[in-house]
């Protein structure tokens, strides 16, 4: 029914334009909502306002030291690293072989390089599985949507894993369940949790501009 | 067939939809659940393998109905994305247990959530919504009924507010007959004082400690005659409209008497609501500043304004932050540094300033009896806190933290004692008394020694002391005797009815839990017998948990609570109090 021709092209471009467009509509339904108004003089810390506090805020991602609940449990947040990165080298990797390699195979260096971080992510996304059915907290906060995504980013991991070479003669099915997954994924993404992203920037600058403003972001520690 | 839903039901879902903003909507729909914020709940570490206390399942009681009526997936799929609705009284009841029993709002799973969830913030719109309809802890009710009609939580009378001010000026100016005390309503002052309602009702130490170090450091200060509350409960209640409505009256007070700045006693949740959302909530621009004591003792000092000697203060002294304070107002460091000033022996407490743990007596939790226990469980993570840093006295800027502590410190029996800045900076004061020019031929007054000056105090005044330990009545009945008074003892609550009705006492001391009738029947029987009722009635206990049971009685208050253990000045200090605010003036 598809041949890799289509999965490569008009499934993924279609997929693309979906999630767009929901993506849209979704930020749009978020902005209606008015911001609430913060008309309190700055307080706290002299050394911050809100400015900093949202550049903190946003940052924050990428500092595991800055929260007790990351700095305490470095295992989980590398796994969190290693499995984003993964998604981006998927996505990178789907975009790659459908805008610029095309038939061609990906080159040694490259593809190796994307097998290690996808791989990685697949090993990661195996623990989750394991950790968001064995953990009893996990389990009683977790929606079939909460499995589901999971479930199909690893196995998606998996699939690019196995096409990251984009040689045909290797098994031509590999390269197309990749981009079925591919394409149900990026349709999916805007009705489920994935969509998170979406609303990072959102949660953290509000959070970061208010904290920011009354000086507790950023957070200082004393030893 | 549809499922049908409740008046009340319908009304919280309807309500809902007006109080979301872009903010709460970002905490709603952003949640992974990943559980990074499972253990920076002080309620999950004090209920090991209980996934019902993790923030994000008590987030997703509140998200599962927002999913079900305002986001696409959640109306279309409501299963795959755990959206439900309510639908009967019996819903909003499990609602509230989730949003006033098991979250006090600390906010510190907000700053350990990678996504920047913010629970306390949509929990607090939630309360609001079960407050709307009338579904709520019944302190809630409460308080909140007081400080809409009387004024302040506390249902404090205005003119018992007065009383107090009056009386603690006369008590400063016998010790220091050029003090000017406590000034009210002085038109154009430079700062406007205002308070905590506990600060009157148990603890008016605080204000007299206050008053001084504004006298000392010069300060043309005044406390309003009304509209003094700092505190706003609907910060806990998640009243919007009340949290508008006393911060509102506060504003407009000091504009009223041209005050240039207004001073906020300690106390956590009273200075977020006054300074920091106040403004929000009244939807008014504040024309003058706003600070903490805190911050106005600590420059006091800083300029040489008053002069404090640290040695005043012995012992070994921790801090704890509130979580108002800290989590959501940013003041950490003058705490801190007010403390060294006055204070040798300063001990970190960890976690602490923005990570601290909630005293657990945060988010309205102490006045919520039917939760008490579940509170002191989970006090287990500030206890094991209090206890490592090896202090003998906690020190914090709430009083809320304070009661919190103190039930605490009970609880797991910890030897401290809790005790605010204002204490401290009080008690280390070095007033330079000015040199005194010798007066010619004057006669010399009779000398009167400090103990027959206290001894006179009590004099003629007949008091009950009821309490069930010997040792305890002892101390307390040899302290009033010493102080002139006559004393009648009673060990059991049937006794003590029996004293009463036989002795008439002029005030009566009771302990709430004690053999035969408990303290609570004790006072209900009293304040219900018309010969009795009259009978000024101060509560000692050491089980302040057990508060919320006298003050829920449909009868009037108690003239006076203290906590055990108790010293020997505040007993006098506080049997004064009553006896003068009830008789006019200590005989
Ligand atoms: S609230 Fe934040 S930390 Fe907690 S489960 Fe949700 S996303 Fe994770
Ligand atoms: S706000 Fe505090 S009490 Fe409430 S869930 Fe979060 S950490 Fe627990």
């Amino acid at each position: 029914m598809f041949d890799l021709e289509f999965v490569r092209g008009p499934l993924h471009d279609g997929a693309l334009a979906v999630m767009t467009i929901v993506y849209i509509i979704r930020l749009y339904w978020l902005t209606r909502f008015m911001a609430g108004k913060e008309r309190q003089a700055p307080t706290g810390r002299g050394d911050t306002n809100s400015r900093k506090g949202f550049i903190y805020s946003w940052g924050n991602v990428g500092m595991p030291w800055a929260m007790e609940s990351t700095r305490t449990k470095l295992f989980l947040y590398f796994q969190f690293v290693i499995f984003h990165l993964g998604v981006t080298a998927a996505i990178l990797l789907m975009f790659s072989i459908s805008f610029y390699f095309k038939d061609t195979p990906i080159p040694l260096p490259l593809m190796l390089a994307f097998r290690i971080i996808i791989g990685a992510a697949f090993v990661v996304g195996v623990i989750r599985i394991i950790r968001r059915i064995g953990s009893k907290y996990i389990r009683a906060i977790s929606s079939p949507d909460d499995h589901f995504s999971l479930w199909l980013l690893t196995a998606w991991f998996l699939f690019a894993y196995m096409a990251a070479a984009n040689n045909v003669a290797n098994g031509e099915w590999k390269l197309l369940t990749f981009f079925i997954m591919g394409s149900v994924f990026l349709v999916y993404v805007p009705f489920s949790k994935i969509s998170h992203y979406l609303y990072y920037p959102f949660t953290r600058y509000y959070l970061g501009k208010s904290l920011g403003r009354r000086g507790v972001f950023p957070i200082k520690r004393f030893r | 067939m549809a499922k049908e839903r409740s008046y009340k039901a319908q009304k919280v879902i309807d309500r809902m939809g007006k109080k979301l903003n872009r903010q709460i909507v970002g905490s709603l729909v952003a949640c992974v659940h990943c559980g990074n914020c499972t253990d920076s709940c002080h309620y999950v570490l004090a209920n090991p393998g209980d996934p019902t206390y993790a923030p994000a399942y008590k987030a997703d009681k509140i998200r599962s109905i927002f999913k079900r009526h305002f986001d696409w997936t959640g109306r279309l799929f409501p299963w795959w994305v755990h959206a439900k609705s309510l639908y009967t009284d019996e819903d909003l009841e499990e609602l509230k247990d989730t949003v006033f029993g098991k979250c006090t709002n600390c906010r510190r799973c907000t700053i350990n959530c990678p996504m920047g969830v913010d629970l306390a913030t949509f929990n607090r719109m939630a309360r609001g919504l079960l407050v709307s309809v009338g579904v709520m802890p019944e302190g809630v009710s409460v308080v909140s009924k007081d400080q809409w009609e009387i004024g302040n939580q506390m249902g404090v009378l205005k003119e018992d507010y007065i009383d107090t001010l009056e009386w603690l000026t006369e008590e400063m100016q016998m010790e220091d007959p050029k003090s000017p005390g406590i000034p009210i309503d002085s038109m154009e002052a430079d700062v406007v004082y205002s308070i905590n309602p506990r600060e009157v009702k148990y603890d008016p130490r605080t204000i007299s400690d206050a008053a001084i170090i504004f006298n000392a450091a010069g300060e043309k200060w005044t406390m309003p005659a009304e509209d003094w509350d700092m505190t706003n409960f609907g910060l806990f209640s998640g009243d919007d409209d009340l949290g508008g409505g006393v911060a509102r009256r506060l504003f407009e007070k000091v504009v009223a008497i041209k005050g240039k700045k207004l001073v906020i006693s300690e106390c956590g949740h009273g200075y977020r609501s006054t300074r920091c959302e106040g403004p929000n909530w009244a939807k008014q621009d504040v024309s003058f500043p706003m600070e903490s004591s805190v911050i106005t003792m600590l420059e006091y000092i800083k300029s040489g304004k008053i002069k404090v000697d640290k040695s005043k203060n012995p012992g070994k002294f921790t801090f704890h932050d509130s979580c108002n304070n800290a989590r959501s107002c940013g003041l950490t460091e003058e705490p801190r540094e007010l403390l060294r000033l006055v204070c040798d022996d300063f001990q970190e407490m960890y976690p602490n300033r923005a990570e601290n743990f909630c005293c657990t007596g945060g988010g309205g939790a102490m006045s919520m009896s039917e939760y008490t226990p579940r509170r002191l469980k989970s006090g287990k993570v500030k206890a094991d806190q209090l206890k490592a840093t090896g202090a003998e006295i906690v020190v914090t800027s709430c009083h809320n933290c304070v009661d919190g502590l103190t039930d605490l410190i009970k609880h797991y029996k910890l030897d401290m004692k809790v005790t605010q800045l204002v204490n401290l900076v009080a008690n280390a004061l070095v007033i330079e008394k000015p040199v005194e020019v010798p007066v010619e031929e004057v006669a010399a007054p009779v000398e009167v020694t400090p103990t027959e000056v206290e001894a006179l105090v009590l004099k003629g005044y007949k008091i009950l002391v009821a309490d069930d330990e010997p040792d305890f009545v002892t101390f307390v009945s040899t302290v009033l005797e010493d102080n002139g008074a006559e004393v009648v003892k009673a060990y059991d609550g049937n006794q003590a009815l029996e004293m009463a009705r036989k002795e008439k006492p002029d005030l009566m001391t009771l302990d709430i839990t004690m053999p035969g009738k408990s303290g609570i029947e004790v006072f209900e029987i009293l304040r219900s017998d018309d010969e009795l009722a009259s009978i000024p009635v101060c509560i000692m206990t050491g089980k302040p948990e057990l508060r919320q049971l006298i003050y829920e009685r449909a009868v009037k208050p108690p003239e006076g609570y203290v906590d055990k253990p108790i010293d020997e000045d505040s007993i006098v200090l506080n049997i004064r109090k009553i006896l003068e605010l009830d008789k006019g003036k200590v005989k």
